[in-house]
Order: C-alpha cells, then sequence, then structure tokens
C-alpha cells in the first residue's frame, strides 16, 4: 500500500501563488472604486455606535470606505509605517500618546481651522495649548466607588488614601494608561507643590499600597461592579455608563479637581486623503453626531453648541463654567520624563 | 542469591492509590476552568460572579450574533489551516533532510530551526512587521500565516525529528536491499511509518496558529482579526460571558478535531512516538 | 551499503524551502531588530539614524532590569518544575494506559486546555482566582475563611497560569518517550525482586530522560517569552521581561529599548538551548535535541 503526501507540493505552491497574487491584488481592485479612510476605534459601545450608525452614514455622505483598526496598540503601527504611507489617516487616541507622537513627528500639531469650520463651536479646552490636533470628547477623571458597603463620604482625593479601603482599593498601571499618569500628577498636587512635584508624588504612590493594578478603565469598571474594587480611580463615563441598571455605584468629583480625559484627533502628514480625513473630523465634531455619542457612552462633548437631553446634561461638563474646572495635565513635560518616571513607578508597585 | 523481599500487598495497594488519586488531581486540575468557562458562558450576569446565578443562553446569542467574532472565529480557522498545511510541509521536508540528509552542522541547524520558540513572539511579530513595510506590502493576509506558520515550523520539526531518529533503519535497508530507489524508498517506507510524528506535529501547529496572540498582534489588518486578539479587545471593554461562549464554541470545535484524528489516525499511535 | 552515512544525499535539498523561509522571514526581520537595537531609530522609516550602545547601557546600568531578568528565569524556573511533577505521572498513566476510549478521553483532557485559548483560559483562572471568584466565595461561604485569599495577582497565579497552559505540552512531549520504553524492562526488574517504585525509579525514569529534558527545555522556553498569562494573572506588579518589551513597545515607543531587551532574552535563551544539548548529549549519549 503506497501513501502519498496529502498535497503534492508542487499543486500547494501553485495554489499558494495564486492565492497571494489575489490578496495582493484585491487591494488596488477595491481602491478603484472609492477612497478609503483608515482611523482608529474603541471597542465596546463606542464601537457598537460607530459602526452601526454613525461611520455608515459618513461613508454613504462622502461616498467613501471606512477602516478602523481596534487592535491595540495604534502608535507603533503608525511608528513602524513610513511616513509617506502611514497607515492610519486620522489617529484617534488620549492626548498623551497625540503629544508622544507629535514628538515622533507622525501627526500633525494643528487641525486646519478652515477645512474643519466646525472646530469654531469647540469650548477652549478642545485647542488650547496643551491639546495637539482638536479634542473631540472628554471625561472627568475622579473616584468610583461602591455605594452599599458601607464606606463612609468620599469627597476628597486623599480619601483614596484611608486605610479603611486597604484591599479595595482600585488604580492604573502607570507607564501605560493616562488616567494612571494623570494621577501621578495629581498626587504631586496633593501633597507637594503642584503637578510637576514627582518627588511628593512619588512618595504618595508608596502610601498607595497594597492596591489592585489595572491596565485599561474597561476592566477597572468590571472589578467595581463585581466588588472586587471598592474605590478607586475612574472618569465619570466609566461609571454613569450603567445609569439605569440600578448599580450600586457612583461617581465622585473629589474636591480639588478633575483631571481631563481626553479623545483626541489628529491627521497623519503622510495622508493621501487629507481632504476626506478633514471631513472626518469635522463630521465628529457635528451637534448630532455628538449628542449621539456623548449619550451612548457618557462623555461630555467638546462642542459648545451640542444640547444633550436632560438627564446627562446633569452629570456632564456641557457649561463653560463646568468645562473651566478640568485640569489639564501638560503632556510634553510628562512624556519628556516617561522613561524615569517608569521605571521608579514600576519599582515602587512591584510585588 | 537472595531475592529481595517483595512489597507487601498494602503497601502496593497503597501505591496505586496514589498514583490513581494523583493523576485524577492533574486531570481536574486541567479541566478545572474549562469546566469553569462553561458555567461563565451560562451565567447570566455581565461580570464575575460566584456562585452563578442561573443558566442562559444570551452570551451565545451575542457570540453568534456578532458579525465581528463570527468573522474572527472564521478568520482564525481559515488562517490555522492554512498554517498547518504550510508548517506541516516546510518542518517536515526540513526534518527529513536533517534527520537523513546527512547535513553537516545538522545540529546547529536544527537549533536555528527551534529557534523561533525562543524568541518572545512579539519581538517576532514586530519584526515582521517592520519587513512588511520594508518590501512595502502592506498587511496581507500571507504575512499573517506567514507569521503563523514561522512560529508552527518549529512543532512539527520536533516530532517529526522524533520520530525519524527513533525509527528503524533496517526497515530502509531492507526496502533498499529489495531494489528500491531512494526517493521511493522514502515516499513508500520512510513517510507512512513517519506519519505519526507529522500528524502530531500539524496538530500542534493548527493549535499554536488558533490560538496565537503576540504574532498576531501586529499582522492583523482592520476588518480581519483572529479570534484571541477580538476576545482580548473586547476583554478590555466587556468582561461579559460572551468569551466564555466563544471559549466554549472553540472547545467543542477541538473535541470534534480531536475525535476526528482518532477515527481516520489512530491517537493511539502517537503513543509510539 | 549505508546510505545515511554516506554524506550528503538528495534528501538534503529538503531543507531548502524552509532555509528560504527562514532567511527571508526570520534572520532579516531579527537581524533588523538587533540593527534597531544599536541604532538611534529606525532604519526602514526614518532618515538620520545613529550608531548607539545607550539602550544595552541602560540594561546594565540599572539593578532594577536585573531584577526583572531574574524574576522571567525564576518563574521559568517554578513553571518547568510544576509542569513536570505534574505532567510525569500523567503521561506514564496515559502511555501504559489499555483500552483506546480510556486513552482517547486522556488526549482529550490533555488537547482540549491547549485548544480553549490562552485569553479564554487565563480569563477563566481569574474566575476560580479572584477574590470574588469561585474559590475564595465556596471557601468564605464554608465560612472556613473571613477575608478572601490573595490568590491572584501575584507569583504564584503567575506560575499556576503557566503550569496549566503548558503541562499539556510536557505530557505530550513524554507520553511519546515512555511510551516508547519496553514495560517488559520494568516487569524483567520486578521479577528480579525490585519493588514497582524501585522498578520505576532505576528503569523507567533513567530511559525516559531524554524526554524529560526536552520537554523541560520546551516549557522553559514557552515559559520565559509568555506574555497573556503574566499580564492577566499578575495584575502588573510583577514585571517579567515580555511584559517589560511590550511595555516598550507599546507605551513607551522605545522600538531601540525593547529590541535591546530582545536580544538580551533571545540570548539567554540560547545560551540555555546550547547548555542544554550539550548535557543532553552527555546523559543520553550522542542522541540529537528532539
Amino acid at each position: 500500500m503506497t501513501t502519498h503526501l496529502p498535497l503534492n507540493r508542487r499543486q500547494f505552491l501553485a495554489t499558494s501563488a495564486a492565492a497571494g497574487i489575489g490578496v495582493l491584488a484585491a487591494p488596488h481592485i477595491a481602491r478603484a472604486d472609492a477612497a478609503t479612510l483608515r482611523i482608529t476605534g474603541w471597542g465596546g459601545k463606542w464601537g457598537q455606535t460607530m459602526s452601526s450608525e454613525l461611520i455608515p452614514a459618513f461613508e454613504k455622505e462622502f461616498k467613501c470606505k471606512v477602516e478602523t483598526d481596534s487592535a491595540f496598540p495604534y502608535l507603533p503601527k503608525l511608528q513602524a509605517s513610513p511616513r509617506s504611507a502611514p497607515v492610519y489617516d486620522v489617529l484617534h487616541t488620549n492626548s498623551n500618546e497625540q503629544w508622544a507622537a507629535l514628538e515622533m513627528g507622525i501627526v500633525e500639531a494643528k487641525i486646519d481651522a478652515k477645512q474643519v469650520p466646525n472646530i469654531a463651536d469647540v469650548y477652549p479646552y478642545a485647542v488650547s495649548d496643551k491639546m495637539v490636533g482638536v479634542c473631540i470628547f472628554t471625561s472627568a477623571i475622579g473616584l468610583g466607588m461602591r455605594t452599599d458597603k458601607g464606606y463612609g463620604k468620599v469627597s476628597s482625593w486623599k480619601d483614596l488614601w484611608d486605610r479603611a479601603y486597604d484591599g479595595v482599593r482600585g488604580g492604573y498601571v502607570i507607564p501605560v494608561n493616562s488616567l494612571g499618569q494623570a494621577f501621578l500628577m495629581m498626587s504631586g498636587a496633593l501633597f507637594g507643590n503642584g503637578l510637576t512635584d514627582l518627588d511628593a508624588a512619588y512618595a504618595a504612590m508608596e502610601k498607595l499600597k497594597p492596591i489592585k493594578l489595572v491596565d485599561f478603565t474597561g476592566t477597572m469598571e468590571k472589578m467595581i461592579l463585581s466588588g472586587e474594587v471598592g474605590l478607586a480611580v475612574i472618569h465619570d463615563s466609566g461609571i454613569l455608563r450603567y445609569d439605569g441598571q440600578n448599580q450600586p455605584t457612583t461617581f465622585v468629583a473629589p474636591s480639588e479637581g478633575v483631571l481631563s480625559l481626553e479623545q483626541v484627533l489628529t491627521l497623519t502628514p503622510g495622508t493621501k486623503v487629507r481632504e476626506l480625513a478633514n471631513a472626518y473630523v469635522n463630521y465628529m465634531l457635528r451637534p448630532n453626531v455628538q449628542k449621539t455619542l456623548a449619550e451612548s457612552v457618557w462623555y461630555s462633548p467638546a462642542n459648545s453648541k451640542v444640547k444633550l437631553d436632560d438627564k446627562y446634561n446633569e452629570k456632564l461638563l456641557t457649561t463653560p463654567e463646568k468645562v473651566a474646572k478640568l485640569i489639564q495635565p501638560d503632556w510634553k513635560w510628562y512624556n519628556a520624563r516617561k522613561d524615569e518616571i517608569d521605571s521608579r513607578v514600576n519599582r515602587i508597585f512591584r510585588a | 542469591m537472595t531475592t529481595a523481599p517483595s512489597t507487601p500487598r498494602l503497601t502496593l495497594r497503597l501505591g496505586r492509590f496514589c498514583y490513581l488519586a494523583l493523576n485524577v488531581a492533574v486531570v481536574v486540575f486541567l479541566l478545572a476552568p474549562i469546566a469553569i468557562v462553561f458555567v461563565f458562558a451560562l451565567n447570566p450576569t455581565p461580570y464575575i460572579q460566584f456562585p452563578p446565578v442561573g443558566v442562559s443562553l444570551r452570551w451565545f446569542e451575542k457570540f453568534f450574533a456578532s458579525r465581528d467574532f463570527m468573522n474572527a472565529l472564521w478568520l482564525s480557522l481559515e488562517v490555522a489551516a492554512m498554517t498547518t498545511i504550510a508548517a506541516t510541509l516546510f518542518g517536515a521536508s526540513a526534518a527529513l533532510a536533517l534527520a537523513r540528509g546527512g547535513l553537516p552542522g545538522s545540529r546547529v541547524i536544527t537549533a536555528i530551526m527551534l529557534s523561533p520558540l525562543m524568541l518572545p513572539a512579539i519581538l517576532t511579530g514586530l519584526a515582521l512587521f517592520q519587513t512588511y513595510v520594508l518590501l512595502d506590502v502592506g498587511r496581507p493576509l500571507w504575512g499573517l500565516v506567514l507569521g503563523h506558520t514561522l512560529v508552527s515550523i518549529p512543532y512539527v520539526v520536533r516530532t517529526t525529528l522524533a520520530v525519524l531518529q527513533n525509527f528503524d533503519t533496517r526497515l530502509e535497508e531492507v526496502a533498499r536491499n529489495l531494489g528500491a530507489g531512494p526517493l521511493r524508498t522514502y515516499f513508500e517506507v520512510t513517510l507512512p511509518l513517519t506519519k505519526p510524528g507529522v500528524m502530531a506535529g500539524a496538530v500542534f501547529a493548527f493549535i499554536v496558529s488558533f490560538d496565537q496572540f503576540p504574532v498576531s498582534l501586529f499582522l492583523v489588518s482592520p476588518g480581519r482579526e483572529t479570534l484571541p486578539i477580538t476576545l482580548f479587545n473586547y476583554l478590555k471593554f466587556d468582561l461579559d460571558g460572551t468569551i466564555g461562549a466563544a471559549s466554549v464554541v472553540s472547545i467543542l470545535l477541538a473535541v470534534l478535531v480531536v475525535f476526528g484524528l482518532d477515527r481516520t489516525v489512530g491517537l493511539r499511535s502517537y503513543a509510539k512516538l | 551499503m549505508n546510505a545515511a552515512r554516506a554524506g550528503i544525499t538528495p534528501i538534503a535539498w529538503l531543507i531548502a524551502p524552509s532555509a528560504l523561509l527562514f532567511a527571508l522571514f526570520f534572520f532579516l526581520p531579527m537581524g533588523l531588530m538587533a540593527m534597531i537595537s544599536l541604532l538611534t531609530g529606525n532604519p526602514v522609516v526614518q532618515p538620520n539614524v545613529e550608531f548607539t550602545t545607550r539602550y544595552y547601557r541602560r540594561i546594565l546600568d540599572d539593578i532594577y532590569y536585573f531584577e526583572v531578568i531574574w524574576t522571567t528565569l525564576r518563574i521559568g524556573l517554578l513553571t518547568t518544575l510544576a509542569a513536570l511533577l505534574i505532567g510525569y505521572p500523567l503521561a506514564h498513566w496515559m502511555a501504559r494506559i489499555r483500552g483506546r476510549t480510556a486513552y482517547a478521553m486522556l488526549m482529550m483532557a490533555v488537547l482540549t486546555p491547549m485548544l480553549t485559548g490562552i485569553v479564554v483560559r487565563t480569563f477563566a483562572w481569574m474566575a476560580l482566582l479572584s477574590d470574588k471568584g469561585a474559590i475564595n466565595q465556596a471557601l468564605i461561604g464554608l465560612g472556613l475563611i473571613s477575608k478572601p485569599l490573595p490568590l491572584m495577582y501575584n507569583e504564584f497565579s503567575i506560575v499556576l497560569g503557566l503550569t496549566h497552559i503548558y503541562v499539556p505540552y510536557m505530557v505530550l512531549t513524554l507520553v511519546g518517550v515512555i511510551g516508547r520504553i519496553d514495560e517488559r524492562l520494568e516487569h524483567a526488574a520486578q521479577n528480579l525482586g525490585a519493588s514497582p517504585l524501585r522498578a520505576f525509579l532505576e528503569v523507567t525514569l533513567p530511559l525516559s530522560l531524554p524526554g524529560i529534558l526536552a520537554g523541560s527545555l520546551l516549557v522553559f522556553a514557552l515559559a520565559i517569552s509568555a506574555y497573556v498569562t503574566p499580564i492577566l494573572m499578575g495584575g502588573f506588579q510583577i514585571m517579567t521581561l515580555p511584559m517589560l518589551i511590550y511595555q516598550q513597545i507599546s507605551s513607551s515607543f522605545n522600538v531601540g529599548f525593547a529590541a535591546a531587551l530582545g536580544m538580551v532574552l533571545l540570548t539567554i535563551s540560547l545560551v540555555l538551548v546550547i547548555a542544554y544539548n550539550r548535557v543532553l548529549g552527555l546523559v543520553s549519549g550522542q542522541r540529537d535535541l528532539q
């Protein structure tokens, strides 16, 4: 009885060559029809709203195709791609990463106001000098807590250091998470002489242990819901989005102030679809688009002309007075020191 | 010469009991998380909670209704199938060459072939991504399959080499003495006897590809993500039972695959690898 | 005539496709990474890059990185030991069991964890070990403890998670080797008066040594380059080299430093493989590494 290889090697090579050519040719064929805009995006509720409503509407209006990359991390891929042919046309990420990207020269510092008219309506913080590109949404970083565990009144950032919360305290891995980084700077302001007082911040971190660390807010949300964590640093959206589900959680805006967690859009200098990219930024700043997204994930819209429903209006930052209280960290300053900060906090928090 | 006294029956019984108990404990250890996954896939609350509050199929509905998950599952299966074929062909031929080819420095070459195992896959993924940029090919599907193949080949080489090296070469000699040329010997004697080794390697290759994460991280393109990537990202935003459902589906598929293998090749042959 | 010892045969050409694949898609990329670890930037996309040793100097200057390397190796060793102690009895049982169905069922038990998926499996451990997870809630419910045990987010849970993933690899490697050991050798020893335990220790165990070493090497190599499990199980308070590399790539955007760390990991692994190969050669008399 003779047995032969399941697939004759020649057949395999021929088939794979054909398949390979097919795969390579496909994008060229697709490109012939419509322009493609490549963006990045979050998953979860944001991703669902975008892919079911907002992106299809954009594609229809501007007769194009939108490709959303939702596989973290984005910046290394952009960093590794050639400047003249970047993998993304519009980068959507938090402020700290946008500043790092600017430093690397892979995003543009400012949005062209002539191409993005809606930018005239945004609050000052969205285009401040602490901002690269334009901020489309923001959230307030504060404290989230359980209401059913008999904790006392929480009103200050310093309550997090109370020994009563040992074992149920939640925080972030500072090297990889912007809430963690913002919180570190805040600790400098709380116990030292400002957001840039790193020595005071490090000392404060030492005293914060034991603490459960996560790398992403989504995970923190779940830890609070399951009771694994009772008091944690989190943005308001992470608590408010469960509104209506009768969860025993609440968000506290500490008396010392809340920090700004910004959703920022920038263009890449090498983008081949500049008009489309600008149109997308403009689209994301439209009041009706802003309203839809803000209400689905409880983000505060950057466009001052947006009118949210009452229940959202109450809790989110939708007036000039409220947004004036947002603390915007100096990410350029932080990023310049990131390596040494990371080394230091990795040491502080190691088991 | 006196024979040593044989062990009393009680000690023998106790020994056997411990042996069995230990092994059963190990099997429980291996399967406990799987059981938890099943429980979680059926528990209606959207976060980790114990004890479970009920039985519900909502996560399965969500999983099958999700276009992202279905696309990812399908892509993972496709990529795993292609990787298995590629890794088996490349790996088995390499192993054959190493075992029978009389190559100089075959030890070094073997170590090199096994080296993708040693490097953190995340560097392999990033390095491949950079290379594709260099070659200006973007992030094509074949690039992903290639990355998976690279990290799967070591397994095929290992298992095939294991068979070839423990082979009774007299069988090949007999064939040649009976007049068969080297090529015919290899196809009609060596290859069939190597089959268990190659198949074991193929199974490994499939598993490694289906479950591959770090290499895929940089090589997947939007809309074409593999299941582990989709699951990992999903975990960031929604820590609910859908991942349990995804897992249960994977397990059932796996059981089918293993059953199929048993029927066709006979798993027992692995024991004589 | 013994063709096997006549030097290079035509069969040797079969190495060509793999050699080509490796050259183009493994050595080229790795060479690129090695280069990047010695340059100020990424030569593929940036124009003016210069030679620099600062990444390697950074590793040598700071004892923290040695701690990270040691943690990685330590976790690798513990995992390998655990996988061996757990996997060997099971492999022995499987290799000797009679009955096709029993064997198939055991094989299923061994293979299924591997096919569950690394993300989900680690997640399942979280469901078991976290404060609100199955084990703690069960123990609290039974009144045996009042506060949850810290089973999660430490080195214990990482080793546990990794062991669980890699025991199948160990078992599958050992099953083949033990299966090939003729049972009659054990019987002969017992007929000569040795207890089953002694027969095992002095006959089976030494003969299975090549398998033990091969399996251990595989598990160790995989454990020190593992990324998903330490991250999900260690709560970020244990830092291993792959985690640090990932952090450097994804959050600090220091590709050069990450590449340098990767080269360090690769060197350590290669040194260990070579050392193992030597020991294996000594122990089993010129048998090639499987």
